[in-house]
C-alpha cells in the first residue's frame, strides 16, 4: 500500500453516503457572497446529521451525510442538514440556493476560505481556484474491498452521463444561457486532473498508478485526483463526482438511490468491462450528457454504434427494479425515472423560471425557496 | 482674495475695453460657471482622495474632504459662501441618493429573524443618545435643548461613510452587513429624534407654540408623504419596465431627483425625505421591482462634490481649543457607547467581531453637518454658536471615521484588499 494513499477502509458493502456543494447568497440581491467562515464560525451544532464544512470560496459550503445502510437514512440526514443550514444562514441573512452554477456571479470578486489547504490550491491553480465556485454532488458507495472499489470506478465510469444528465442544474454562467443542461463541469474540466481514471484492474494497479504520478510530481495526495470516478481509501468507498448539486435534496437522494441501485446491480451481475474502449467515447459521452442532457446521442465503443441517452437511461431503470425493491429505494428510482423520461429535470426547471420572470436574481430566489421548503418524507415523493 | 481680484482686474479692463467694438460679448462673468465650479471640485477633490489613497492607502472621503476645508471659506476662501450655496444643490442631490441607498439597506426581515440584532440597535440608539446627552449637558453644559439638539445630530453613524467606505473597500460579510444595518436603523432613530428636537428648540426660544408643534409635524408628515408619493409612483413605473434595465436605473434615480427637488422646495429635509423614500422601497415592493436595481456608478462623482462641500461648510476658523477638546470628549463618550452597546447586545457573532462592528459604525458626517445646519437655521442669533460642538465633532469624525470604518472592516478580514493580503484576491 502506498503511504501516501493510506490503506483502504473496508466499509459495509453498499453503505451510502452524499456530499453537497451549496451556493451562499444574499438575501439582498442573491448573488453569491462571502459568508461561509463566518457561519461555520457562528454556528452551534452537534453534527448530529453529518458534517457541515468550508469549501474553496466563501460562497460555499458543504454538507456530508453520515455513511447510511439505506437511502431513507440519507434523506434524514439531508434534511436535517438543510434545515440546520437554513436556520443559521437566516440568521445572518443569507440564503441558500442548489444548482451546479450560480447563474450570474463574477467569479473574479470570490474570496479564497481561509486556510493552507485553499490557500496551496489557490497558489496552485491560480483564477482557476475562483472559477471553481461551482457546485456539485458527490455520491459514496461503501466497498468490502480495495478491489472492488477499483473495479467499481471502472464499472461506473459508463454511466457517468446518466448521472450528469439527470443531475443536471447548471444552464446558466455570466448571466447567460450557455445552452448547456450542465455547464458545470466545464471549470472542472480545466483543472489538469480532471477526467476518467485510466483503465486499472486492480488495487495494486490503481497504487502503481498513483505512485507513478507521485513520483513525477503531478500528485501529492488523492484529493488532487479530481476523476469523474475515483476510489476514495480514506473511507472505503467509491465516489462518483459528476453530479451538479440538485435544487432540492429529494432530487440529491434519488441520485443517492440509483448509485446504491446501480453498483449493487453491477456488483450482482458482473458484467464484462471494456474500460480501454469506453475511455476512448468518455470525453464525447460525456460532452454529449453535459451539452443536451436526456436529448444526448451516446457512442458506444463496443457495439460501435449511437444510441440516446434516454433510451439507455430507461433500460438502466428498468434493469435495477430487482435492486431497487431489495434497498427499498423504488419510489426514489421511479421519480427519477420520470425526470428522464419527460426531460423536466432542474436545468429545465431554471430554463422555465428564467423565461416567466425575465431575470435571473429572481430565478435564483425562487431556486432558495425551493430548497428550504421542498420537505420529502423519506419515501421519494415529491422528488 | 484681495490679491486674486487686483489680479483680474486686469483682463476685466481688457474684456470692457473690447466690449466696446465687440458687442457679441457678455459682461465680464463675476461669478464662475456652476458647471465650470462643480468640475473643478471634482478635479481638485479627485486629486487630493486619489492621491492620499494611493500613497497612504486613506479611504478617498478623507482627501475630498480635506479638499473642501483647504480650498472652502474658513482656509484659502477659493470656494466661496456663493458658491458654497451654488453647490448645494448638487450635494443634496448626492446625499439624496446615498440616503435613498440606505433607506433600501434598512432590512426588517432580518431583524425579525435574529432578536440580538434589535437588541443592539436599540442598545446603540438608547445609550449613544443618553451618553452624548450627559456629556453635553453636565460637562459641556449646554441647556437640555441644545444638548437633545447635539445628541440627535450626532447619535448615528454616517450612511453616506458607511456606504461609500464598503463600496471602496468591496467589503463582503456579516460584519459589512451588520455595519449597515446598524447606520441605516441609527439613522432612522436620529431622524425621529431630530424632527422631536426641532419642537423642543422652537418651545425654548419662542413664546409661539404653533411653531413647536407644527414644525416637526411638517418635516416628518411632509418628508413621509413624499417619500410615500414618490416610491409609489417609481414602482408603478418602473413595473413596467424590464428588471435592472437601464430604464429602471433611470426611472429610479429620476425619482429620487424629483425628490429631492419636492423636499427643498418645502423646506423638509432632504437626507429624512429619501431616508423614508428608500425604506418604503424596501417594504412595499413586493414584488421585487426594483431590487436589484443598483445606482449608477456615476454617484461616485456626486459624492465627492458632496464631501467636498461638507468640507468647505466646517467651520475651522471658529476652531477653539475648548470647543476642539470637548468635540474629542463627546467622541470618546460616543465611541464607548457604541461599543459597550454591540458588545453587551450578544448574538451569534464573537464578541471580537461585534467590537469590530462598533468600530465600524464610528462615522459621523455628512447628514450631521447638515442637520446642525437645518436647527441653527431656525434661530441662527443662538443656534450657531450652542451648535459648534456637534459641528466639530463631525469635522473631526470626518478625517477619523472613514479611517474607522475601513480599519474596522479590514480587520475583519472582509476587503478585497484584506483578502489578498491573506492570498485570498488576486
Amino acid at each position: 500500500m502506498s503511504g501516501a494513499l493510506g490503506n483502504f477502509t473496508h466499509s459495509e458493502a453498499l453503505s451510502l453516503g452524499v456530499e453537497l456543494e451549496l451556493q451562499l447568497v444574499s438575501r439582498r440581491d442573491y448573488d453569491l457572497t462571502r459568508g461561509a467562515t463566518d457561519l461555520l464560525g457562528a454556528m452551534n451544532y452537534d453534527g448530529h446529521f453529518g458534517e457541515i464544512k468550508l469549501e474553496i470560496t466563501e460562497s460555499m459550503i458543504e454538507v456530508s451525510t453520515m455513511p447510511q445502510a439505506r437511502v431513507a437514512g440519507i434523506a434524514g440526514d439531508l434534511r436535517g442538514l438543510r434545515d440546520t443550514l437554513v436556520r443559521h444562514c437566516t440568521k445572518n441573512n443569507i440564503a441558500v440556493c442548489g444548482g451546479g452554477t450560480h447563474p450570474y456571479h463574477r467569479w473574479a470578486e470570490r474570496r479564497i476560505c481561509p486556510g493552507d489547504r485553499f490557500d496551496e490550491i489557490y497558489q496552485r491553480y491560480g483564477y482557476l481556484a475562483k472559477q471553481f465556485t461551482v457546485f456539485g454532488q458527490h455520491i459514496h458507495v461503501g466497498c468490502t474491498s480495495a478491489d472492488d472499489a477499483i473495479w467499481l470506478t471502472q464499472a461506473l465510469a459508463e454511466h457517468v452521463p446518466a448521472f450528469i444528465a439527470l443531475s443536471a442544474a447548471s444552464p446558466f454562467v455570466d448571466g447567460v444561457d450557455t445552452f448547456f443542461q450542465s455547464a458545470r463541469l466545464n471549470a472542472v474540466s480545466a483543472f489538469p486532473l480532471s477526467g476518467q481514471c485510466p483503465p486499472l484492474g486492480s488495487w495494486l494497479e490503481f497504487v502503481a498508478h498513483f505512485e507513478f504520478l507521485r513520483d513525477c510530481g503531478i500528485v501529492r495526495s488523492i484529493k488532487d485526483l479530481y476523476w469523474d470516478v475515483r476510489p476514495k481509501p480514506e473511507y472505503g468507498t467509491v465516489e462518483i463526482r459528476v453530479c451538479d448539486t440538485p435544487l432540492d435534496v429529494n432530487t440529491a437522494t434519488a441520485l443517492a438511490a440509483l448509485a446504491q441501485a446501480l453498483c449493487r446491480h453491477l456488483l450482482r451481475t458482473r458484467p464484462p468491462l471494456h474500460a480501454e474502449r469506453w475511455q476512448h467515447v468518455a470525453r464525447y459521452n460525456k460532452f454529449q450528457a453535459c451539452r443536451y442532457g436526456m436529448e444526448a446521442m451516446l457512442s458506444d465503443p463496443v457495439r460501435r454504434c449511437q444510441e440516446p441517452l434516454r433510451e439507455r437511461v430507461l433500460a438502466l431503470f428498468d434493469a435495477l427494479a430487482e435492486d431497487g425493491r431489495e434497498l427499498e429505494c423504488s419510489p426514489w428510482l421511479d421519480a427519477l425515472r420520470g425526470v428522464a423520461e419527460h426531460g423536466n429535470g432542474d436545468a429545465a426547471w431554471l430554463r422555465t423560471r428564467a423565461t416567466a420572470q425575465g431575470n435571473l436574481n429572481d430565478v435564483v430566489r425562487e431556486a432558495a425557496e425551493r430548497l428550504m421548503q421542498q420537505g420529502g418524507n423519506g419515501n421519494g415523493e415529491g422528488a | 482674495m484681495d490679491k486674486l481680484l487686483q489680479f483680474l482686474s486686469l483682463p476685466r479692463r481688457l474684456w470692457e475695453e473690447a466690449q466696446e467694438r465687440l458687442f457679441f460679448l457678455p459682461p465680464f462673468p463675476e461669478q464662475i460657471d456652476s458647471l465650470a465650479l462643480f468640475s473643478l471640485l471634482l478635479v481638485v477633490g479627485l486629486l487630493i482622495g486619489e492621491s492620499l489613497h494611493a500613497r497612504l492607502r486613506w479611504p478617498r472621503l478623507i482627501g475630498y474632504v480635506l479638499a473642501g476645508s483647504l480650498f472652502g471659506p474658513s482656509l484659502l476662501g477659493w470656494i466661496t459662501i456663493e458658491a458654497l450655496g451654488q453647490a448645494r444643490p448638487i450635494a443634496d442631490a448626492a446625499l439624496g441618493l446615498l440616503l435613498l441607498e440606505a433607506g433600501r439597506r434598512l432590512d426588517l426581515r432580518w431583524l425579525a429573524s435574529n432578536p440580538a440584532l434589535l437588541r443592539g440597535a436599540l442598545a446603540d440608539v438608547v445609550l449613544s443618545f443618553l451618553v452624548i446627552y450627559l456629556f453635553a449637558s453636565a460637562v459641556v453644559g449646554l441647556a437640555p435643548a441644545w444638548a437633545a439638539a447635539t445628541a440627535a445630530v450626532t447619535m448615528a453613524s454616517a450612511p453616506a461613510v458607511v456606504l461609500l467606505t464598503v463600496e471602496e473597500s468591496k467589503a463582503q460579510g456579516q460584519i459589512t452587513e451588520r455595519i449597515i444595518l446598524y447606520t441605516a436603523l441609527g439613522s432612522a432613530a436620529s431622524f425621529v429624534l431630530f424632527a422631536f428636537v426641532l419642537g423642543v428648540v422652537h418651545a425654548e426660544f419662542s413664546s409661539d407654540w404653533l411653531n413647536a408643534v407644527v414644525h416637526p409635524l411638517w418635516v416628518v408628515v411632509g418628508g413621509a408623504l413624499i417619500a410615500w408619493l414618490v416610491s409609489r409612483f417609481a414602482l408603478a413605473v418602473a413595473r413596467r419596465l424590464p428588471k435592472r434595465s437601464l430604464a429602471q436605473v433611470f426611472i429610479l434615480v429620476a425619482s429620487a431627483l424629483f425628490a429631492v427637488g419636492v423636499a427643498r422646495m418645502l423646506a423638509v429635509p432632504v437626507f429624512l425625505t429619501l431616508f423614508l423614500m428608500g425604506a418604503l422601497l424596501a417594504f412595499r415592493d413586493q414584488e421585487q421591482t426594483l431590487k436589484y436595481t443598483e445606482l449608477p456608478d456615476g454617484h461616485w462623482l456626486l459624492a465627492i462634490i458632496l464631501f467636498v462641500v461638507v468640507g468647505a461648510s466646517l467651520p475651522w476658523h471658529e476652531f477653539t481649543w475648548l470647543t476642539g477638546l470637548y468635540a474629542i470628549g463627546l467622541l470618546g463618550a460616543r465611541a464607548l457607547a457604541k461599543i459597550a452597546a454591540l458588545y453587551w447586545s450578544g448574538g451569534e457573532l464573537p464578541s471580537a467581531k461585534r467590537l469590530l462592528v462598533g468600530v465600524g459604525i464610528q462615522p459621523l458626517s455628512a447628514t450631521a453637518v447638515f442637520m446642525v445646519y437645518e436647527v441653527a437655521g431656525l434661530y441662527p442669533e443662538v443656534g450657531r454658536s450652542v451648535l459648534l460642538l456637534p459641528l466639530f465633532a463631525a469635522a473631526i469624525m470626518e478625517l477619523a471615521g472613514p479611517a474607522l470604518c475601513r480599519a474596522a472592516l479590514v480587520r475583519a478580514g472582509e476587503t478585497e484588499a484584506g483578502a489578498r493580503e491573506k492570498g485570498g484576491i488576486g
